[in-house]
């Protein structure tokens, strides 16, 4: 595809936004997706909820707000009374998602003896908003002294809608700022991608060989100018019609091998997930993992040994990799299962192996991962996801058969790690700033925390790789389509999965994690029952869990209702992760 | 005394609305698992439970925000806020290159958050809320500065992480402003940040740059003695005074006592900012805080110094009430603060 000629390139633009928005006019719908912004603090809260409470973060619906306030007056009763029970409090009991604050104050009263809090049928001393007086009062927080001579606002404040002028035109910062050359070269790119957007391929083709000439009087070791250099390629590239570089699924694997070790975005993905999945395996017998890009395996030791230590024994664990064939006749993935199983037999678990050899996740079929009724299932996608998002129109995206697929396999847990960042926007010009942004911070992230080579730099290559897909590829080929959680939220929500809250110990381990890079600047966040690896506070990459909602549709796997209504993960201890950086098997 | 704590409760369920007793208990309650009897704090599930929001550079009712990196050893981190003007298709990044204004001074102020030294950020959602209010209302940029806590980084590290990041904002070009072209600085924090204010502008006198004003909210003072207002107010509204004991034990060098003057300035360890250009300064005042007595001494000792200071006396405000504004303290407060950053003219 090359959008050579202006024409074309409108023509392809418009298309690719068409297919992008009629795949996302379907995720728009509904729930409070967003449009630009990607974290729910100033979205429009939904009617019910306290505004002003969400403002602050939490989402308490305006109904609850007595019954929450009588349970946070319970609780710190019960902790007066008793001081022993911080402790179990602060470090035994797991927290979930502190935004739901009514669910929050409930799980920790029911962590406490009932008998340390007094008795329900006492007064709060709040007004009762179901009595006559307060329904005089108009059900509101009763108004004292300090009422405000100012029009009272109601507890569910509406943010005030905010007009969007329609090119509005991102800003992209970056530290840059500190660097004349930085913000002339960062000015340049948005000017180009703009004309790209616009189809004036002959002003893009020279503005791309201006940066070309402003690079040579730039610092392109690092920071600003060696960003914007992948940027410029990829412009460059664009241009000329030739999308992202072929590779070789034999160097797309060193690639991302390095990539792996040199910083800790996949190896917190991992680790998460790993948790997660082993506190959903517990006291089951037979289990199977779905590894939705096996690569060489990374992931799996440190679950094999976690598993071996389980307190009742391990499972029988099953492993299905799906991976690219192998062009030489070698069997890759097979000899991943055997180095995995020879793991697996050194440590007492029995262990079975299969590969699923397929160049697209969309080419896999349910029938090929041989689920059988009676295990616990485990779908473990690392950055897999989004690349279903794209297609050639006027087909649909593949993630509309795939989620459904999935969830007919009635997983345990889904895991899933995604890029957050929303390199998916129709626009090329908001695509590619968001890009710039995201990228700028990751490599920052390399720069700052990874010396070691050649590690950086085969890890810089990976990346760049990606960017050369979301700036230079459209249609199914552009399959860097990352998204941001809320996105994901809805998307999962409405193809039949709830959410898995990732709890206070999973952040903990996390965290604990991200010690072993010494570097300052790494940090973990809680969103909603998510966790997200950040730089110097910018959300980079986001782990989650989901399970299948409850249904009572036969499946074919022969299940009828789901019997689990908790959406929290065990609290029964488990087996702390040990963290492996010296993966037992050899990588050639 | 402490007191019953359902009466305590009740007190306070009294003065505040419901929607602002509920974040302020829930912080409370957070606070209490968090704190540890031998004096380490739990701050893993710190960060847990802090509710945080990412920058953003796309403006939200008028406001964009990003964060930057000051000093890499540390990371210390600051998030800048600027206002974006009505006409945003016009607005673009090359904006950034040009300072506030050629001809009208505008407001700069350094934030510096609450959360007695040990808990909140930067990007907590309270504080990047008010921080963004402030932009509305002061029509200026803010740079909120998220310097080290404590028990892990004691006295003076958010002291020298505030000037560090007061030395930044000086030498930004596109914060310069006024046919003078230069940074028109105000230092502003809410209880611990207060304290923070406090000692920058100290440091920022004797070493003669210039701040145009300091706002304190509340701040966090104390000392040795216990007042009157510590005493008939402990447990009343919110506060009690052991918790304050022990976020003193957790800022301070180890060993010291709460009359080392990062505590209390003004006391017997304080020292004379007699000749000093130190900057004008607004003492807010919460009439239910248990540290009254101690700002009121503050407020005094700057007056005894011979230093400008007018004080907010809010009194039947509780700590927090500038959180939400669902109150008329928290009006009353902003109307304050923006007739506070108005140029002279």
């Amino acid at each position: 595809m090359g959008p050579f000629d202006p024409s074309a390139a409108a023509a392809a633009a418009a298309a690719a936004a068409a297919a992008a928005s009629s795949s996302s006019s379907s995720s728009c719908s509904g729930g409070s997706a967003p449009k630009r912004h990607h974290h729910h603090h100033h979205h429009h809260p939904p009617p019910d909820l306290d505004g002003l409470l969400a403002g602050a973060g939490y989402k308490v619906r305006s109904s609850e707000l007595h019954h929450v306030a009588q349970r946070l007056e319970r609780l710190e009763t019960a902790l007066v009374n008793s001081a022993a029970h911080i402790p179990h409090l602060a470090s035994d009991a797991v927290h979930y998602n502190p935004s739901d604050l009514a669910s929050w104050v409930d799980s920790m009263l029911s962590e406490l003896p009932s008998s340390s809090f007094s008795s329900p049928c006492l007064p709060s001393g709040f007004p009762d908003p179901y009595s006559p007086a307060a329904a005089a009062l108009g059900g509101g927080w009763v108004d004292h002294p300090s009422c405000s001579p100012h029009p009272q606002p109601h507890q569910n404040v509406v943010v005030p809608q905010q007009p969007q002028p329609q090119q509005q035109q991102q800003l992209t910062v970056v530290t840059a700022l500190e660097e004349d050359s930085g913000i002339q070269l960062v000015h340049a790119l948005m000017t180009c991608a703009e004309s790209v957007q616009r189809g004036d391929a002959s002003l893009a083709g020279s503005l791309v060989e201006e940066m070309r000439a402003l690079l040579t009087r730039v610092d392109t070791s690092r920071g600003i100018g060696k960003v914007a250099g992948y940027f410029i390629d990829a412009l460059g590239r664009r241009l000329l019609g030739l999308g992202s570089a072929p590779a070789s699924a034999f160097e797309n694997e060193v690639l991302y091998h390095h990539f792996y070790e040199a910083c800790p975005y996949l190896k917190f993905a991992h680790f998460t997930a790993n948790q997660a999945i082993l506190e959903a395996f517990d006291g089951h017998d037979c289990v199977h993992v779905i590894d939705f890009n096996l690569m060489h395996g990374l992931q799996w030791p440190a679950l094999i040994q976690a598993l071996a230590l389980r307190p009742r024994g391990p499972p029988l664990l099953r492993l299905t990799g799906i991976g690219p064939p192998s062009p030489d006749g070698r069997d890759v993935l097979r000899e991943i299962g055997l180095r995995l199983a020879e793991l697996a037999r050194s440590v007492n678990v029995r262990f079975a192996f299969r590969g699923v050899a397929a160049s697209r996740l969309e080419d896999v079929k349910p029938w090929m991962l041989q689920v059988s009724p009676k295990e616990a299932v485990a779908v473990n996608s690392i950055m897999q996801l989004h690349r279903l998002l794209g297609s050639d129109p006027p087909r649909d995206p593949p993630i509309g058969s795939v989620l459904p697929w999935i969830r007919s396999l009635n997983p345990k847990i889904m895991t899933v790690a995604e890029q957050e960042a929303n390199h998916n926007r129709p626009g090329f010009l908001d695509r590619f700033t968001e890009a710039l942004y995201y990228y700028s911070t990751l490599f920052d992230s390399l720069e700052a925390a990874c010396p070691v080579q050649p590690d950086k730099a085969l890890a810089e290559m990976y990346l760049q790789r990606e960017i050369c897909n979301i700036v230079g590829c459209e249609g199914a080929a552009r399959v860097e389509r990352h998204e941001p959680l809320d996105r994901w939220r809805a998307r999962l929500g409405r193809a039949g999965f709830r959410p898995l809250h990732l709890g206070s110990n999973a952040f903990k381990q996390a965290s604990m994690l991200l010690t072993l890079f010494s570097t300052e600047g790494y940090s973990v966040e809680e969103n909603e029952g998510c966790l997200t690896l950040c730089w110097h506070s910018r959300p980079l990459i986001a782990a989650s869990a989901w399970q299948a909602a409850p249904t009572v549709v036969n499946s074919p796997a022969g299940v009828i209702n789901h019997d689990d209504n908790n959406n929290q993960l065990s609290c029964s201890p488990v087996p702390m992760l040990s963290i492996e950086t010296d993966i037992p098997s050899s990588i050639q | 005394m402490a007191g019953d704590n359902e009466v305590n409760a009740n007190e306070s369920k009294r003065v505040v609305p419901l929607n602002t007793w509920v974040l302020i208990s829930n912080f409370r309650l957070a606070y209490n698992l968090l704190r540890r009897p031998d004096g380490t704090f739990n701050r893993d599930l710190a960060e847990f439970l802090d509710r945080k929001v990412p920058a953003n550079t796309i403006p939200v009712d008028g406001v964009l925000s990003f964060d930057h990196v000051v000093d890499r050893p540390t990371g210390l981190l600051n998030r800048v806020y600027l206002p974006v003007p009505h006409d945003a298709s016009q607005w673009g990044f090359e904006e950034l290159e040009k300072p506030l204004s050629t001809t009208e001074a505008v407001p700069v102020i350094l934030f510096f958050h609450g959360g007695s030294f040990s808990h909140s950020s930067a990007n907590s959602a309270i504080y990047d809320t008010f921080c963004r209010r402030l932009v509305g209302l002061c029509k200026g940029a803010v740079v909120s500065v998220n310097y080290r806590r404590s028990p892990e980084h004691r006295y003076p590290c958010a002291n020298d992480d505030g000037w560090a990041a007061l030395k930044w904002v000086k030498s930004r070009p596109w914060l310069m402003s006024g046919k003078d072209s230069k940074v028109h600085v105000y230092l502003a924090g809410d209880s611990s940040g207060g304290n923070i204010a406090h000692h920058v502008a100290v440091r920022a006198a004797e070493a003669e740059v210039e701040i145009l004003g300091n706002i304190l909210l509340h701040p966090l003072f104390g000392g040795q003695e216990r007042t009157e207002s510590e005493k008939r107010l402990d447990g009343k509204y919110f506060v009690k005074i052991e918790e304050r004991d022990w976020y003193w034990r957790a800022y301070l060098p180890e060993g010291e006592d709460r009359d080392h003057p990062a505590c209390n300035p003004f006391g017997p360890r304080g020292r004379s900012l007699e000749g000093l250009k130190f900057p004008k300064s607004l003492i807010v005042v919460a009439g239910l805080d248990i540290l009254q007595d101690w700002q009121i001494a503050y407020v005094e000792g700057l007056k005894r110094n011979g230093q400008e200071v007018k004080l907010l006396y809010l009194k039947q405000a509780t700590i927090g009430f500038y959180f939400l504004p669902n109150n008329e303290h928290f009006y009353c407060l902003m109307e304050e603060i923006k007739n506070f950053v108005k140029p002279n003219c």
